[in-house]
């Protein structure tokens, strides 16, 4: 049930990417909702199943962005293990946490972005990267803001509704 | 005699009115239809007298219906607003027809001139990312489209075919950081390679010494393989001078605005 959620969170985040936020946002930014999910499950999820899922939604994100198709498969799958192998050294209590990890992965992916596009000859894109930035940065932590916002909310006034994987953040160190 | 006409004078009388009427009309009749002075003084005497009446009767007639009498006035009021709302919108939809038609026969236009099969199609919609430009068209290899074909709009070039499914196509914009075309100016045939840059394009490997100048326009060069020769790409927008080296950087504007695209023509290499 959990994973698919994820599933569907996903594909409608990458529905609304390209349907909908470029009639709404100008100078094609757009948040990163397909990044900001992975931050989750780096936040929320074990390993094995997190990273396939991860690289799973970075091919699924490939179709519909770029030109080289394994591209996002390889950086949401390294922002994935980048979030989980850092995460034991935050304080999980922070709620700008999850915001926090969201700004780090947005710096991470485009860094990322920039080394596997020489691979790809994807030309200039680092100054694409670079110019575009600061306002991805801001993006990104406004949407990630907004999302938690309305998943906490939703759990509060709906107490026996249980958003499937958010309950999660706090029984990580279950493991 | 006296008593003849006392014994028939109220027939007389009835019979003099009578023909002094059709003498008075017949003579009316040949002075034609010009006003007499009795029917202008009369007109003259009684026109304030109408004006007035007419206003003081319009002004009851006004106060009663709009102010007195208004069972009917809500429910016209309801109607009119709701016709206002069908008409508002249909007004709107008639407006996006027109500019739709505008676009097609711009499109239509084009497609005259250029002497290749093309197939029309609709954007249906952008890139998920921020960082790359590609949009995603309603065609694909059931109606022909192959990947490495061109798309171009009446501007000029939009991009090429990337990737091809049953009834839709992934077109990579010549403005990403990743597309290449290979392209002369127009003016003095200086060869180079259009680069994108997100917004704008870059001329690379433009020879130093060519004389560019500001406004130059780009077109394919028709070398690259995948665009026809003589296709729109954009004017030189800016120039930088080099003292040495062997190219000079040439900044270039797009003919096409890629924010509005909705409305793109496939060049088929062959019929579908």
């Amino acid at each position: 049930m959990r994973i698919f959620c994820y599933a569907l969170f996903g594909l409608v985040g990458l529905l609304i990417q390209t349907a909908v936020f470029p009639r709404i946002f100008p100078f094609y930014l757009k948040p990163d909702l397909i990044l900001i999910l992975i931050v989750y499950l780096g936040v929320s999820e074990k390993c094995g199943p997190g990273g396939l899922f991860s690289f799973g939604l970075g091919l699924l994100n490939d179709v519909f962005a770029g030109s080289a198709f394994g591209m996002y498969g390889m950086i949401f799958l390294l922002v994935f293990f980048g979030v989980r192998s850092t995460i034991s050294y935050f304080n999980a209590e922070n709620p700008f946490l999850l915001l926090f990890l969201v700004l780090c992965g947005t710096l991470f992916q485009s860094g990322l972005l920039v080394l596997l596009g020489t691979f790809a000859e994807a030309g200039a894109l680092w100054q694409i990267v670079l110019h575009h930035l600061p306002g991805q940065l801001l993006m990104n932590g406004v949407s990630a803001a907004v999302l938690m916002i309305i998943a906490t909310y939703l759990q509060k006034r709906f107490f026996r509704l249980v958003v499937p994987g958010l309950q999660r953040l706090d029984e990580r160190y279950d493991d | 005699m006296f008593d003849l006409l006392r014994r028939y004078r109220r027939q007389i009388l009835i019979s003099g009115f009578i023909l002094a009427a059709l003498l008075f009309y017949s003579a009316n009749l040949r002075r034609g239809g010009a006003s007499t002075l009795f029917e202008r003084a009369v007109l003259q005497v009684t026109a304030p007298m109408q004006s007035a009446l007419d206003v003081v009767w319009k002004g009851a007639a006004d106060t009663w219906t709009h102010y007195l009498w208004l069972i009917d006035a809500g429910y016209e009021n309801d109607r009119l607003l709701a016709e206002n709302r069908v008409l508002t919108s249909e007004l709107m939809q008639v407006r996006e027809v027109r500019l739709a038609n505008e676009r097609l026969r711009k499109l239509l236009d084009f497609k005259a001139e250029v002497d290749l099969i093309t197939l029309p199609a609709q954007v249906i919609s952008e890139d998920a990312s921020s960082w790359f430009r590609t949009v995603v068209i309603d065609k694909g290899s059931d109606d022909g489209v192959l990947e490495g074909m061109p798309v171009v709009v009446a501007e000029g070039v939009v991009g090429r075919t990337i990737r091809v499914a049953a009834d839709q196509s992934r077109v990579l914009l010549i403005t990403d950081a990743s597309s290449a075309v290979a392209s002369l100016i127009q003016k003095n045939r200086t060869r180079g390679i259009c680069r994108g840059l997100g917004a704008n394009l870059t001329l690379d490997f433009a020879l130093r010494l060519e004389d560019i100048a500001v406004g130059d326009l780009i077109v394919t060069s028709g070398t690259g393989g995948v665009f026809p020769k003589g296709l729109t790409i954009g004017h030189v927008d800016e120039v930088s001078p080099v003292e040495y080296g062997l190219f000079q950087p040439v900044s270039v504007k797009p003919t096409v605005d890629f924010s509005r695209l909705e409305e793109v023509l496939v060049l088929l290499r062959e019929s579908p």
